[in-house]
């Protein structure tokens, strides 16, 4: 798109680490794009910005001004191009593949609509508080937002757990009818209308973080796929999520999910009563950045029983200030998100849909365990294979 | 859609600083908290500081977050002197397992489509609990934000402060303007003209035992000097020198009001046990568990200290605000001072005695003791 010598006349290489930690970046000298001019420059274009341009630096208005008539022949171009990469896959066989204009995606993941049409899930089947509000928000949620008292589960809320968790695993097997696993059994599929998530459950591929809407892309050969689903049966949420090779994937994409892998199951190694909920993000990111990886800091575990999401919040990066300590009887979920470059995360218009920033990979597993007496108890845990993860027998 | 696009290729747009590629921005936009009750004076302040800070980009969003269930709020942004208006979307999302508060994160999407502010003002209703809103902008490091928290003030009638003071609450609730002091960095004591000097001491004598540590200005219309009001940075770990001043001179309070919120203060020397002193601040403020004499258990609104960790050479300082506290590194070295450790409390029924025996015997490391 531009000519190498003006293409990004940095003066010392601005690295961007992929696991960065509290350390300063390197500030990087720029110098003005203006032909002949050499200042130092600390300003850029915004037009470039947004047309993902990269390097459009300059020392001044003034300067920009005149260097005006042929920079703006750069955005002329870079809009061209994009007409004509989005009009050869936007509208093709019905299907829309970009459905919100303006928007510049991380990576080459594209959206691909219209969703299928939501069915109704059988009337017979209990619907948690949000199933019917218009907004999809959860009363029982809202009372209690805030507060970072954690529930301790009877027995009898226990059983109850347990009992959905099971469920789950007979439903994860047959996640691509997801829906119809989950009403066969009695259960209302969580996420939908939580919040006016439109689908049953979520699926994720490669540079999407968490909550990706299902859609119509076909899955590719080397994709990563997570599927995160959660059911409610008899009044109790469980949740559960892995990430699946579609096919042979490369080298790098199984270096990130079985550390990822790992990173959630040394974490649920260190849980039992007594141990800080803040203690686990210092466990993964430890294990993560050994790896070469990052943590993504926007989302993290959960409590979970008769609500979906509740206390304790549990941040999966390290020195967090997350309140409480682990004790018997307490039910809660760990999802680490990890990434093969940066950990900043953006969502699509479509308000849900998290991605990282860089278009990088991301990875994710999750179990909800239950705090016993000298440790915990992995409610979701596989019943075949050891409880080991699928990805593990096509590694 | 073609016709506007040739519009703005012709015209030369407005340069915008570069922005730094790490996670953590070249400057962070500093977040101040405006809380007291209705009529002291908040909003004559707000309109103040926007007047005199002509040279500044303000943002001020008044009766900050409330119940979730609005998916746009609007916020008054102050520029060169004019003043517009800008909307925040609430994304409704998954605010569940969202590490970021909604509102947060609605700030940061608005500044990243419309450039930074240099100072954000957040006005909270007079019953709100701003411990609570202090708690969504006090982020940890870890999460790159562009935005900290500056410090919490409150504005309190100097006529009809005292009598919002001591009215009683039922149930044994801790009265909202006892809680605002004590949450509060800064206290403006407004409408000093409407009161004799008597009564004014009073009501300084009052907060003081509340909050040792806030600093108290005293205005009339509002009127201060906005050095005092703005870049408070009292949730920063770098001030430690500050800190350590102020906390020598705190002293704790006498009682003036029954079940009132008081500032307790004691001072031990000799290094702690780190691994003790987090489980001593979360026995104390997640479990609560430590009661007072008459067996009332203690609650801690606020607390700061200074203390010092067997084999680091820094001093640490150690803030809290309800249940959320933190532990960092300051740049000050004990050297060869002696590490005296000193930590102020602000909350109820706590019990200078009963905190400081328990804090000695569990948290101080006996170096003649074999541990």
């Amino acid at each position: 798109m531009r000519s190498g010598a003006a293409a990004g006349r940095l003066l010392v290489t601005d690295s961007t680490p992929p696991a960065d930690e509290g350390m300063a970046s390197t500030e990087a000298r720029r110098e003005c794009e203006t032909e002949g001019c050499s200042k130092d420059a600390k300003l850029q274009c915004p037009t470039c910005i947004k047309l993902g341009i990269q390097g459009s630096y300059f020392c001044s208005q003034e300067c920009f001004k005149g260097s005006w008539v042929s920079h703006k022949l750069l955005h002329k171009k870079a809009k061209e191009d994009k007409n004509q990469n989005e009009s050869k896959n936007c509208v093709e066989r019905d299907i829309n593949t970009d459905p919100w204009s303006g928007y510049r995606y991380t990576g080459k993941l594209r959206p691909h609509y219209p969703l299928t049409p939501m069915r109704p899930v059988p009337g017979d089947i209990q619907r948690p508080d949000y199933a019917d509000h218009p907004r999809g928000m959860s009363e029982s949620e809202q009372v209690l937002k805030g507060t970072s008292q954690i529930k301790i589960l009877s027995p009898e809320d226990i059983e109850g757990m347990r009992v959905v968790c099971k469920v789950m695993q007979y439903s994860m097997a047959a996640f691509m009818v997801f829906p119809f696993a989950c009403t066969a059994r009695n259960c209302y599929p969580s996420p939908l209308n939580y919040y006016n998530f439109p689908k049953s459950c979520c699926t994720s591929v490669n540079e999407v973080i968490c909550h990706g809407i299902p859609d119509r892309r076909p899955l590719q050969e080397g994709d990563i796929l997570n599927v995160d689903i959660t059911v409610y049966h008899n009044g109790f949420h469980g949740d559960l999520n892995e990430t699946f090779f579609v096919g042979e994937v490369d080298e790098g994409a199984k270096k990130l999910v079985q550390t990822t892998y790992e990173c959630l199951m040394q974490a649920i190694d260190s849980v039992k009563p007594g141990i800080r909920y803040r203690e686990l993000g210092n466990i993964i990111q430890k294990h993560a950045q050994a790896n070469g990886f990052s943590v993504v800091r926007s989302y993290c575990g959960h409590g979970i029983h008769r609500l979906f999401h509740t206390a304790p919040n549990v941040p999966h990066y390290a020195k967090n200030k997350a309140v409480g300590v682990m004790k018997p009887g307490h039910v809660f979920t760990i999802e680490p998100m990890i990434c093969e470059g940066g950990w900043q995360d953006e969502t699509w218009p479509d308000g849900w849909t998290a991605v990282t920033r860089d278009g990088k990979r991301s990875a994710q597993f999750e179990h909800t365990l239950l705090v016993t007496e000298t440790g915990c108890e992995i409610l979701t845990r596989r019943l075949e294979d050891n409880g080991r993860a699928h990805f593990l027998s096509q590694m | 859609m073609d016709g506007v696009m040739m519009e703005e290729e012709d015209d030369c747009p407005d340069l915008v600083p570069i922005e730094t590629q790490s996670g953590r921005p070249a400057e962070q936009i500093p977040v101040t908290i405006i809380t007291g009750y209705l009529g002291a004076g908040k909003t004559t302040l707000l309109n103040y500081i926007l007047t005199e800070q002509h040279n500044k980009r303000i943002a001020v969003i008044l009766n900050e977050f409330g119940e979730g269930s609005a998916l746009e709020k609007s916020l008054a942004v102050s520029q060169a002197g004019e003043l517009y208006e800008e909307w925040l979307e609430l994304r409704n999302g998954c605010l569940c397992c969202s590490v970021k508060d909604n509102g947060l994160k609605a700030i940061e999407n608005l500044m990243e489509k419309k450039g930074k502010f240099d100072y954000i003002l957040l006005e909270t209703t007079g019953l709100a609990d701003p411990g609570a809103v202090a708690s969504m902008f006090w982020v940890d490091a870890e999460l790159g934000s562009d935005i900290y928290l500056d410090g919490i003030v409150t504005v309190i009638d100097a006529k009809y402060g005292l009598q919002q003071l001591t009215e009683e609450k039922a149930d044994g609730l801790v009265n909202e303007a006892a809680r605002q002091i004590a949450v509060a960095d800064l206290t403006i004591i407004n409408k000093t003209d409407l009161v004799k000097e008597e009564e004014l001491n009073q009501v300084r004598d009052t907060v003081r035992s509340i909050n040792g540590l806030v600093k108290i200005l005293e205005t009339q219309r509002s009127r201060v000097d906005l050095s005092e009001v703005l870049d408070l940075h009292s949730f920063d770990s770098k001030d430690g020198a500050n800190l350590a001043e102020k906390l020598q001179l705190v002293k704790s309070a006498r009682p003036h009001l029954d079940k009132s919120v008081l500032t307790v203060t004691f001072e031990v020397t000799g290094d702690l046990s780190e691994e003790a002193l987090n489980a001593f601040i979360q026995d104390l403020l997640w479990e609560k568990m430590f009661c007072n004499k008459e067996g009332q258990p203690m609650t801690v609104i606020r607390l700061k200290g200074i203390v010092s960790f067997a084999g680091k050479a820094h001093q640490v300082m150690l803030q809290g605000v309800h249940e959320l506290y933190e532990l960092n590194e300051t740049p000050q070295l004990w050297e060869e001072n002696p590490r005296i450790n000193r930590l102020v409390f602000i909350g109820r029924n706590l019990d200078k005695d009963i905190l400081c025996e328990q804090f000695t015997s569990k948290v101080v490391l006996d170096t003649e003791k074999n541990s």
